[in-house]
């Protein structure tokens, strides 16, 4: 049914509501909205006159496990503003043990970006499923996606990549859209399996957790700019990545480890560098050089781990340590890179100041370069809009996950 | 005693027994060593490496691999950004807002600073609080965000100069240097020339004398944006780019044309460039020909001044409207780097002038009288302010190009721009030829030939017409449309030309810049009309009422050879 509402300009506005319990339900609501006459405004001074679908672009399939997950989306996604996808498929699936259910709200949201732009409409399905039929996403979602239209499947929380349930979604899908620095425990072990999942696959992958830290790539590559700096590049000896935790002991598998593992992953692909030994906890003494009930207390935190990669010609040592900090666990706090190159040595320290990415470098020991990057936290909105307006794998991407899974190692290694 | 240190020199080789130079007369005389394949090994390791069927591998330069692949766009390197005629209309309208969405929007670097020159007697705070208040007008995202607002204030300074003192100058070095030392700049400077035309000469002449063009090592970029006009006409551009090339060498210098900015017409390089299937269709095999409009409906706008120097051939068709034609004719590059694109618009240039246009067929001139524009009464162009009543200024140009090249040979241009006509409107329209065969003969059915028309604004966009039967038992064939626009498929705000340029600027890109060589040669073609028509004062002006499409000779044009102007 059509729904009256003012017309905000830059503020989606909802247009068309209906209740549907079955995919044919579904359908017939989407054939009325747009074959009828009910959804018409008055554009250019001419009344009357239909109010077009978006011209393009996309669906997008958000997959919420929870109801509060759910809720959280649908709100990410009103802020989109003026970046909707043509069909949105939320869905919402319940109760898997008991009887099955299903249960549909068709909604029509429309939006004047500008006070000189025409209005244009997108579709947002919530669907609410239980039981058997909530197990097969691809069952609800294939026959809702618009066809030729590039497919995102949107999973927050923890997506359980190698089931058939999601394999069959993914399988129809262009893009998967994940964070991975919310997964519990340290994250590695499904990073290993998304990293599997783009093997296996044409899938292409937007990672939060990694876009997030995309001011920081810029920071690290902006050193390397510099052509004194520039021969270094291919001599790098150590990489040291510290990130928060709350954790008291930091012990691995306590924190979120997905954003500093992907510093990494990337340094490693854009370098070349191969696995030599995967990451695995630290052993030894905790730091500090101190004795006696001093030393003690301070080598409760873990050493982090560590892992050699190889540039062919010698190892690059890698450390991921934690630190205690009020930062949200597993945010990366500094990045340390050591190159040696005919005697010659390159430090950069690279930290995390509030919204600001600051970078040093000292060239034998003596100060080089700083310089400061404006890195504001980029919400959920932002991250979103960029992940579905992106096009095809993004080469960075696909060789930081890869990198990074190799350097966690297989199942069942150290990290 | 200063000693000066002496560049060690390569010892010279003894060579044992060197060949004569003159063979013995008993001896026939040596036959002339072939010469030297330019990939012939050179050294022993290179010639063991030949006969081994391998080549020595050359080294590479090296490049940072770390910045391959990542969508952030490059934050500039720390800098400052010199702009003279800062107190302008141009630094407040474009420049000024085009600086704070970039640094509203992170894309200029923490160790930016703007030092804003001009000849009035302010202070720092009473020109900011003068930039605010242009930016509170002027911002294309209003309100104004008071964070970002607070931090790009405190990068702005203001010194003020009088461009005829050269000891103003020897200040404003000092002063960089200070800043450099102060703010971490490290001696990355470019210059922008907001000023009035006529100073751009003087003012670089000025920056040379003090050394402010020097890229010394170490010491950091030096570039410098100058605003178009770029001359008033051929000889003047001459000029002008001669003093600038006795300072700046060329690739220092960035030629704005805010046209070559804007998103719509960036994103013909990738209509073109980037799909498969208009580039098969996109020569005179297809094409019947080209029409470019740069329509306005707005008057001179206070500029009567500056418009009576300069009119619509000046304006806009020596640059804008050629720009147009270039990026629509030109052969695909083979890089997207800055000199393969000029290189390619360059060569559409020189194919235009190699058959120089007849201003007395090829080009026709307008200018407005009284009339109607958008339901209101406008006045007609001898009556604005600070215009002669007797002017001679056209405020219309309509020309026929021909491009004697051979994708484009036989395939007319016509490109027409003016002042006060009905509606804004800039488009590129392909028109394709007729079927070779009408299968649809009758009277009312034939469809049209297809048309691809290029919105560049408003309504950003791109439509194709087609023939399509109408539903039905009988053959109707009618021309339908497919149409895309911009504003429904990305509902974003695209950014304004002034901050692309600016960033582009200030990373060193200069493919949206134009070239010395492309400003000589848009001027070669515009020339020759400006001068016929000095020569001959119109007997008609004004010949066209305001609120109409230009001068009735403007319709012949393509009348003449039996096509039409698109009706808008």
């Amino acid at each position: 049914m059509t729904v009256e509402a003012p017309i905000k300009i830059g503020e989606p506005v909802l247009r068309w509501s209906a209740r549907a319990h079955s995919i044919a339900e579904i359908e017939s609501e989407l054939a009325r909205i747009w074959s009828g006459q009910d959804l018409t405004a008055t554009i250019d001074g001419e009344p009357g006159r239909h109010i077009p679908a978006r011209t393009s672009v996309m669906n997008l399939v958000v997959v919420a496990r929870r109801p509060e997950l759910a809720e959280r989306c649908a709100a990410t996604m009103q802020l989109l503003t003026g970046r909707h996808p043509s069909r949105t498929i939320v869905i919402n699936s319940a109760d898997p043990d008991g009887p099955s259910w299903f249960n549909a709200r068709v909604e029509a949201h429309c939006i004047v970006p500008r006070e000189d732009a025409p209005e244009t409409c997108a579709e947002t399905i919530h669907v609410t499923c239980g039981g058997e039929a909530g197990l097969h996403l691809a069952a609800i979602a294939t026959p809702l996606i618009v066809h030729d239209l590039p497919v995102t499947v949107w999973w927050p929380g923890e997506p359980p990549l190698m089931t058939r349930s999601a394999r069959d979604l993914l399988d129809g899908a262009d893009r998967l859209i994940v964070d991975g620095s919310s997964w519990t425990g340290d994250g590695l072990a499904r990073l290993r399996e998304m990293a599997r999942l783009v093997e296996t696959s044409d899938l292409a992958v937007s990672d939060f957790a990694l876009a997030r830290q995309s001011r920081w790539r810029e920071a690290i590559a902006s050193i390397f700019d510099d052509q004194d700096f520039l021969p270094y590049l291919r001599s790098l000896r150590r990489i040291a990545v510290t990130y928060s935790t709350h954790d008291e002991t930091g012990a691995p598998g306590s924190t979120n480890l997905v954003k500093p593992v992907y510093h990494v992953g990337w340094l490693a692909s854009r370098l070349g560098l191969s696995v030599h030994k995967p990451l695995a906890p630290v052993t030894g003494h905790g730091h500090g050089h101190g004795h006696g009930a001093a030393r003690a207390a301070r080598s409760v935190m873990s050493r982090g781990v560590a892992a050699t990669l190889s540039d062919g010609r010698g190892e690059v040592a890698v450390v991921v340590r934690p630190v205690a900090s009020q930062t949200p666990a597993g945010t990366t706090l500094r990045v340390e890179l050591l190159a040696e190159r005919r005697g010659s040595e390159l430090r950069a320290d690279v930290t995390a100041e509030a919204e600001t990415v600051h970078v040093r470098v000292w060239q034998d020991g003596v100060e080089a370069m700083e310089r400061h990057f404006r890195a504001p936290r980029r919400t959920e909105v932002e991250l979103l809009a960029e992940a579905i307006e992106s096009g095809r794998r993004d080469p960075v991407a696909v060789g930081a996950l890869r990198s990074a899974a190799a350097i966690i190692g297989p199942a069942g290694s150290g990290a | 005693m200063a000693v000066t240190r002496q560049p060690k020199r390569a010892a010279t080789p003894k060579v044992k027994d060197p060949a004569p130079l003159v063979a013995p007369p008993d001896q026939p005389i040596p036959a002339q060593p072939a010469p030297r394949p330019k990939d012939a090994p050179k050294t022993m390791k290179e010639l063991r490496l030949a006969r081994a069927g391998k080549r020595a591998s050359r080294a590479k330069p090296a490049t940072n691999v770390l910045r391959d692949g990542l969508r952030l766009a490059r934050i500039p390197d720390p800098s400052i950004l010199v702009l003279f005629g800062a107190t302008g209309d141009l630094a407040h309208r474009k420049v000024l807002p085009a600086l704070y969405h970039l640094w509203r929007t992170d894309l200029l670097p923490h160790e930016f600073r703007v030092l804003a020159i001009g000849r009035r007697p302010f202070d720092d705070e009473t020109f900011r609080a003068d930039v605010k208040a242009s930016l509170e007008k002027f911002s294309r995202l209003l309100p104004l965000d008071t964070a970002a607002w607070r931090s790009f204030q405190e990068r702005i300074t203001y010194q003020h100069l009088d461009f005829e003192d050269p000891a103003g100058f020897d200040s404003l070095a000092t002063r960089l240097e200070t800043i450099d030392q102060e703010h971490g700049t490290r001696g990355n400077r470019l210059f922008y020339l907001a000023t009035q035309p006529s100073q751009f000469a003087d003012l670089v002449g000025q920056l040379g004398r003090v050394g402010l063009d020097h890229e010394r090592l170490e010491s950091g970029w030096r570039r410098i944006v100058i605003e178009k006009p770029f001359g008033h006409d051929l000889d003047s551009a001459k000029r002008l780019n001669r003093e600038v090339g006795k300072v700046f060498r060329e690739s220092q210098v960035y030629r704005i044309d805010h046209y070559l900015g804007k998103e719509t017409v960036r994103n013909l390089l990738v209509f073109r460039f980037g799909n498969g299937i208009f580039e098969p269709l996109w020569n005179r095999r297809y094409v019947d020909h080209v029409q470019i409009t740069v329509a306005e409906s707005i008057g001179i706008e206070n500029r009567g001044a500056f418009y009576e120097q300069t009119g619509a051939s000046r304006d806009v068709l020596q640059n804008h409207l050629l720009q147009l034609v270039c990026l629509i004719a030109m052969e695909p590059p083979a890089t997207f780097e800055a000199n393969a694109l000029r290189d390619e618009k360059v060569k559409v240039l020189r194919a235009i002038s190699s058959d120089p246009l007849d201003p007395a067929t090829d080009a026709v001139r307008g200018q407005y009288g009284p009339g109607w524009v958008a339901a209101t009464q406008v006045p007609g162009y001898r009556k604005e302010a600070e215009v002669d009543p007797a002017s001679e200024t056209e405020t219309f140009v309509a020309a026929r190009l021909t491009i004697d090249d051979w994708r484009w040979s036989g395939v007319p241009f016509y490109v027409r721009t003016g002042k006060r006509l009905p509606k804004r409107a800039t488009e590129i329209a392909i028109q394709y030829r007729e079927v070779p065969h009408r299968l649809f003969k009758e009277e009312g059915i034939a469809p049209d030939a297809n048309l691809l028309a290029i919105r560049i604004q408003p309504d950003e966009g791109i439509m194709l017409r087609f023939g399509a039967k109408v539903p039905g038992l009988q053959l109707d064939v009618r021309a339908v449309t497919m149409d895309f626009t911009y504003g429904s498929a990305f509902n974003v705000d695209s950014p304004d030309a002034y901050e692309t340029l600016i960033l582009d600027a200030l990373q060193g890109d200069a493919s949206l810049f134009t070239r010395a060589d492309e400003v000589e040669e848009a001027w070669g073609i515009v020339d020759p009309i400006i001068s016929a028509w000095a020569d001959s004062p119109p007997p008609d002006f004004p010949n066209y009422d305001a609120g109409t499409w230009g001068p009735e000779a403007a319709d012949d044009l393509p009348v003449r050879d039996g096509r039409r102007w698109r009706r808008f």
